[in-house]
């Protein structure tokens, strides 16, 4: 893990009209770092992550990333940027195979008389390469995206970014079409890619997903930072209390109190 | 399951539907059908489907991307009364002539490229920047350029555009006139850019998704933009080459050519979803229907009933589409 840090928000806000959805987030974090992002339904969370991988402007705020103060007027300068995103509705163009949703708006070329020409083969071999690495097994790469199971298709867009990494990964709930199995390996994935020395955010609402691959929790609550704590250091009652607001109301730091209402 | 040879086979038939669809219309006309087995006759149907051919071949891209275009009919008919009023000797013409001769083909192609462009750039202002639907913006479009057709020309028509232009209708090569290649050519050329270039591919992919293509970086706006100019290019480039044919324009010229246009692009296997369709096919599918006006024409028919085979044909191939797609669904 790198020192510098590798994103920093400060104060980020946003407005949807008169609704204030961000009322000023902020935290950082590092390369190689793994962050879930917390929260109940509404919260902000993919706000938030729009915002940071340029999908939505915010209204206010500062983002610094990888040392300069940025601001994303579209995913493609985001992309450009070394951010990559997995979007909880699923970014695969489904009337097209395999190959060509791996290298959306990436596409191998060669210039034949300056006319861009797509090279079919070398892009298969790199897709199929990709998908042999992670374990997934998908019939055919020339197979329209269609005709593949949820899985299956979650599985694409998560090779898809291990494979294009970049240097910041947001996940909006990766898991959610996945099975127990695939879970796993999407987690060991996530961990691969950190170990990289990439940062990773990840939205989730399961508990222990987020236990097992985050090594920060950040709890956003009502647009606001409502816990930010290490993962090693706290307990799935205490982030639940974050998550719901009791924590403010209870005595904070007292482990009792987490025994006594805790219910597992 | 089925073994990966044979379903390669069906594959290929499934994707090239249209072509086995023409081939097989075209050798029962030639048993049914008095002199209708001669190459007259076929390069006959080659030189009508110039037009519709090159009209549709925008439009196909554009529904590919999710859009559609409705216009292309009257600027077809404006790029090719622009040439008329500019190049033609009589009626409205003011018969403009180029020294050398021959710079009349450029000039004027540049010229009704540039009419069509024109229009597509306007159709895309309003589809893309102000994001207003594309089949109302098309379809004004559509009135207001056939209104223009008219008021340029008062209603009458422009005759006799110069010999320098004319021959591109009269001389032929391997018994096509040299228009019916301008518009195989064009088809050719935009074919592959739909299948092997990163353009053609996005295009794809905004017809699949275009939340996901503007995700990944595609400039899902630029993009569509540009479609539209092309659409509008191409109905230019039709619209010199009917006039070429008709040696100048009329101000109901291509009437109909529109909905030929659809027909023929929904024969050919494009999805009228987005994201699906390859402009070899449409150009079958436009084959196929001058096939058949061919084949009524011969028999001596009433035209009526080609407009009735025609519309049957497109809900046949809808019909069809359908059942491709179970087939296919089948296969994996």
């Amino acid at each position: 893990m790198s020192t510098e840090p590798l994103l920093v928000l400060d104060g980020i806000t946003k407005n949807f009209g008169a609704i204030e959805a961000l009322k000023g987030v902020s935290f950082s974090m590092r390369g190689g770092e793994v962050v879930a992002l917390l929260g109940d339904n509404g919260a902000g969370k993919s706000t938030l992550v729009k915002i940071i991988s340029g999908g939505l402007e915010r209204s206010g705020g500062r983002m610094v990333y990888d040392g300069r103060e940025i601001s994303f007027s579209s995913p493609a300068e985001a992309k450009a940027a070394g951010i990559e995103t997995v979007y909880q509705d699923l970014s695969l163009c489904t009337n097209v195979d395999v190959v060509a949703n791996f290298f959306m708006g990436r596409e191998i070329v060669k210039r034949f008389l300056g006319i861009p020409v797509l090279q079919e083969r070398a892009m298969e071999a790199v897709t199929a390469k990709a998908i042999a690495d992670a374990g997934t097994r998908i019939p055919s790469l020339r197979t329209n995206v269609e005709h593949l199971s949820g899985g299956q298709r979650q599985a694409i867009e998560l090779n898809r970014f291990v494979h294009w990494g970049g240097k910041l990964v947001l996940l909006d709930e990766p898991f959610a079409a996945l099975g127990v199995e695939q879970t796993r390996r999407g987690l060991d994935m996530i961990k691969k890619v950190a170990a990289q020395g990439i940062g990773v955010i990840i939205i989730t609402h399961i508990m222990t997903q987020a236990f097992q691959v985050a090594d920060r929790m950040v709890v956003i609550r009502q647009g606001q930072v409502a816990g930010d704590v290490r993962t090693a250091e706290t307990s799935a009652d205490e982030v639940v209390r974050m998550i719901t607001g009791e924590a403010a109301k209870a005595v904070p730091g007292t482990r009792e109190d987490a025994r006594t209402t805790g219910v597992a | 399951m089925v073994s990966p040879r044979r379903r390669a086979a069906i594959e290929l038939v499934l994707d090239n539907l249209v072509w086995f669809i023409l081939a097989v219309v075209l050798a029962i006309f030639s048993i049914a059908v008095p002199n209708y087995f001669q190459i007259g006759i076929f390069a006959n149907i080659v030189e009508q489907s110039t037009f519709v051919a090159t009209l549709s071949i925008g439009l196909s891209l554009l529904i590919i991307a999710g859009y559609m275009d409705l216009s292309i009919e009257s600027v077809m008919a404006l790029a090719a009364m622009v040439v008329g009023i500019l190049f033609a000797k009589s009626g409205v013409g003011i018969g403009l002539t180029l020294d050398p001769e021959w710079l009349i083909v450029p000039a004027s192609l540049v010229i009704a490229l540039a009419v069509g462009a024109l229009v597509g750039a306007s159709n895309a202002f309003f589809v893309v920047r102000l994001r207003m639907n594309a089949f109302i913006v098309t379809l004004a479009a559509y009135i207001w350029g056939r209104g223009l057709v008219v008021a340029l020309s008062g209603g009458r028509s422009a005759q006799e555009l110069p010999p320098a232009l004319r021959f591109l209708a009269i001389e032929r090569f391997l018994s096509f006139p040299l228009i019916a290649w301008v518009s195989i050519v064009a088809t050719l050329a935009f074919a592959f850019i739909l299948n092997k270039t990163p353009f053609g591919r996005h295009l794809l992919l905004i017809g699949g998704n275009a939340q996901a293509a503007y995700r990944a970086g595609i400039n899902v706006d630029r993009l569509t933009a540009i479609t539209f100019v092309i659409a509008g290019a191409m109905a230019g480039l039709a619209g010199w080459l009917l006039a070429i044919r008709t040696s100048g324009a009329t101000a109901n010229l291509g009437v109909g050519m529109l909905f030929q246009a659809f027909a023929a692009v929904v024969i050919g296997g494009v999805s009228l979803k987005g994201g699906v369709g390859s402009l070899t096919g449409v150009y079958a599918g436009v084959l196929l229907l001058a096939s058949i006006q061919t084949a009524i024409n011969l028999m001596g028919l009433p035209a009526h009933f080609t407009q009735l085979i025609q519309g049957g044909m497109v809900l046949v191939a809808v019909l069809l589409d359908t059942v491709k797609l179970s087939i296919r669904k089948k296969l994996i």
